[in-house]
């Protein structure tokens, strides 16, 4: 269920050796992952087949992973479904440091600043539209949201505007 | 006849305008959302999931299956006139709808669509009917074993018979069972692998999981693309097909509609995979091959017509078995769990009005998708020219606003984007994110029925096999395992014997 997968091929331009790297790190993780799951789960108590402890479900799970993410990293050539990471990446960075700071600041400030603050951000500085555009859209978007949740569904969201 | 008088009751619940209107609201946000480039079906649900709260339930599921539903009429119209599939399932039409619009014939290309989405969705429909009740009737009997086994295979499929490679799929089921477990363990109520955080004592909820990797994942993965500009689309003109074209598409449309009601029923199947099965029939069925690429229109009649019929017909392991079959029924289970409705086989019998509303409201959903698709497709059309970069910021505003309305908790803000980080790069190292999301859905079900096996078994894994329903289960798990190393084996072999 991915969407926008256009199939002009991108990742065909992929080097294999750098494919192959990505593939090897991309299961090292989950490896790792799986091995701290399973101590974990050892901790927890393990119990017996007819009588499981706590740990005996994730112990399972995480042998599991271990086990696939072990294939993985024996098996590394490139499958064409990996993607370079180019430049584009820092637009993805800023946006994801920008989601934080929106969570962070959501509760103390309340909704409209960030809102207003993460639109211009969007749309300005990622997306340079123009000033107009970003204007009237972070305005009327910011609007529609407080309509949306605080007087339509009646969530109380942290706000300074009341109506 | 006894059965179908909840049926007919049903078409009174789709009938209140409140339905009717959510019905509405779903087929056109499901229509937006096929032509809009960034967020599929799966993305959209799980966006609008907490919205869902705080509306009744049978109009919660009517809107949100029209989603999914109407998001394959849309899907169609980029295919077509861009070559840019909306929907994973729609990317085969792309091959000869793409070539027909080079040709000056996207209208037909379009109209043909619609028509076989209408057929194949409206037959799966009245094969739904007919189908569920009787699968729910045999489910009633099931107990823990016979549940183990069926999600273990739903989680297998899933892997298999998916998009992406199988291995990494498998691992990426297992990284969501192991996310499952965090939490309060279920029966002794121990913490596990909860690293001391308190917020993480009652589990990750499926909402902040579906919301993080498939929305803010995919938001986050189309940012890549945000400043290269958009591909001029395609002129439509007529979309109402000539008669030589309907004639052509006849056969296409009814293989389509029986195919894709059968493969949409599988775990695992669903609408991508029987749209490409359906390319491949029509190919094979053709007495002139050669058209297919060059803008045949069976090639397009096919697909369409048994993509509409899978997204159906997969409803029915959802709400007879409570298993979902694909990622974007994963998503529905968990809205159905917000609703406090327990998807599975008591659900006909318990709740006649929420299941047979939905499944009407489809007929009504098909029919309002006709009239977009066809007279009013010059509206959806136009959308075609919003720009990438004004949706991405509104999307993930209602995202991140919707995850804190879950819990009032900004904690579920920092999770969700985390695991939107994850589900990011999880898409450009080429790993899918639905068969992680399908199973965490199932992970409670399998470790509490696992468990309870065991408890019943007394421990012995020998257990299982006494069952003849889990045994058979469990037989089809491993052929499914076994079967492709083995074809493999024997093909490698007779090259062998060959050389």
């Amino acid at each position: 269920m991915t969407s926008a997968e256009a199939p002009v091929p991108e990742p065909a331009q992929v080097p294999p050796a750098y494919a192959r790297r990505l593939n090897v790190v991309a299961a090292l993780v989950p490896l790792a992952s799986g091995v701290v799951a399973a101590i974990m789960s050892v901790n927890l108590g393990i119990g017996t087949l007819p009588a499981p402890g706590p740990g005996m479900w994730p112990l399972i799970v995480s042998v599991a992973m271990v086990v696939a993410a072990a294939v993985l990293v024996l098996q590394s050539r490139p499958r064409g479904d990996e993607e370079r990471f180019t430049k584009d990446v820092v637009v993805v960075a800023i946006a994801a440091a920008s989601l934080v700071a929106y969570a962070f600041l959501f509760e103390l400030v309340g909704f409209e600043v960030p809102t207003v603050a993460l639109l211009v951000l969007w749309l300005k500085g990622l997306g340079r539209e123009s000033w107009r555009l970003t204007a009237v859209v972070s305005i009327v978007a910011t609007a529609a949201l407080y309509l949306l949740f605080i007087t339509a569904l009646g969530v109380s969201l942290p706000h300074i505007i009341a109506l | 006849m006894d059965f179908l008088s909840p049926v007919i009751a049903g078409f009174g619940v789709v009938f209140q305008p409140e339905n009717l209107f959510y019905c509405l609201l779903g087929v056109t946000l499901g229509m937006l959302v096929g032509v809009l480039p960034g967020l599929g079906p799966a993305a959209t649900i799980a966006v609008l999931l907490p919205i869902t709260y705080n509306i009744e339930p049978t109009a919660a599921i009517i809107m949100l299956a029209g989603i999914f539903y109407g998001a394959q009429y849309g899907g169609t119209i980029t295919s077509v006139l861009l070559r840019l599939p909306g929907e994973a399932s729609s990317v085969v039409t792309a091959i000869d709808g793409h070539e027909l619009a080079r040709q000056g014939r996207a209208g037909s290309a379009l109209g043909i669509a619609a028509i076989g989405s209408f057929i194949g969705g409206t037959v799966a429909v009245i094969g739904l009917t007919f189908v569920a009740p009787l699968v729910a009737g045999f489910a009633l009997d099931f107990g823990p074993s016979e549940y183990t086994a069926l999600a273990l295979l739903g989680i297998l499929l899933i892997t298999t018979l998916g998009t992406g490679s199988p291995l990494k799929s498998i691992l990426m089921a297992t990284v969501g069972l192991l996310l499952a477990t965090v939490g309060q363990d279920p029966l002794e109520g121990a913490s596990r692998l909860t690293f001391g955080v308190d917020q993480l004592l009652d589990g990750i909820d499926f909402v902040i999981v579906a919301m993080g990797l498939f929305g803010v994942g995919e938001i986050l993965y189309n940012l890549e693309s945000l400043r290269r500009p958009a591909a001029p689309a395609a002129a439509v003109g007529s979309v109402y097909p000539s008669r030589a074209e309907l004639g052509q598409s006849k056969g296409a449309i009814t293989r389509g509609s029986v195919l894709g009601f059968l493969l949409g029923i599988l775990p695992g199947g669903g609408a991508t995979m029987s749209s490409m099965v359906a390319y491949a029939v029509e190919k094979r069925a053709s007495k002139e091959p050669d058209r297919f690429g060059k803008g045949a229109i069976e090639g397009v009649a096919g697909p369409e017509t048994a993509n509409n019929a899978a997204a159906t017909s997969s409803f029915i392991p959802l709400l007879t078995l409570g298993i979902p079959a694909n990622a974007t029924m994963a998503i529905m289970f968990g809205a159905l769990l917000i609703q406090g409705i327990a998807p599975g086989p008591m659900l006909v019998e318990e709740k006649p009005d929420l299941f047979w509303g939905v499944v009407n409201s489809m007929y009504v959903g098909n029919l309002l998708l006709l009239a977009m698709s066809m007279p009013l497709i010059g509206v959806f059309v136009r959308i075609l020219r919003v720009r990438a970069a004004i949706l991405a910021p509104l999307t993930i505003l209602v995202t991140m606003i919707g995850v804190y309305t879950v819990r009032m908790s900004v904690f579920d803000m920092f999770l969700m984007v985390g695991l939107g980080v994850l589900g990011y790069l999880m898409k450009k190292v080429g790993f899918e994110p639905g068969p992680l999301v399908l199973a965490f859905v199932l992970g409670g079900l399998l470790e509490s029925s696992f468990r309870r096996s065991m408890r019943i078994f007394g421990g012995d894994l020998t257990g299982f096999l006494t069952q003849p329903i889990t045994a058979t289960l469990l037989g089809v798990i491993v052929l499914i395992v076994l079967a492709p190393p083995a074809l493999r084996l024997s093909r490698r072999n007779r090259q062998k014997v060959k050389a």
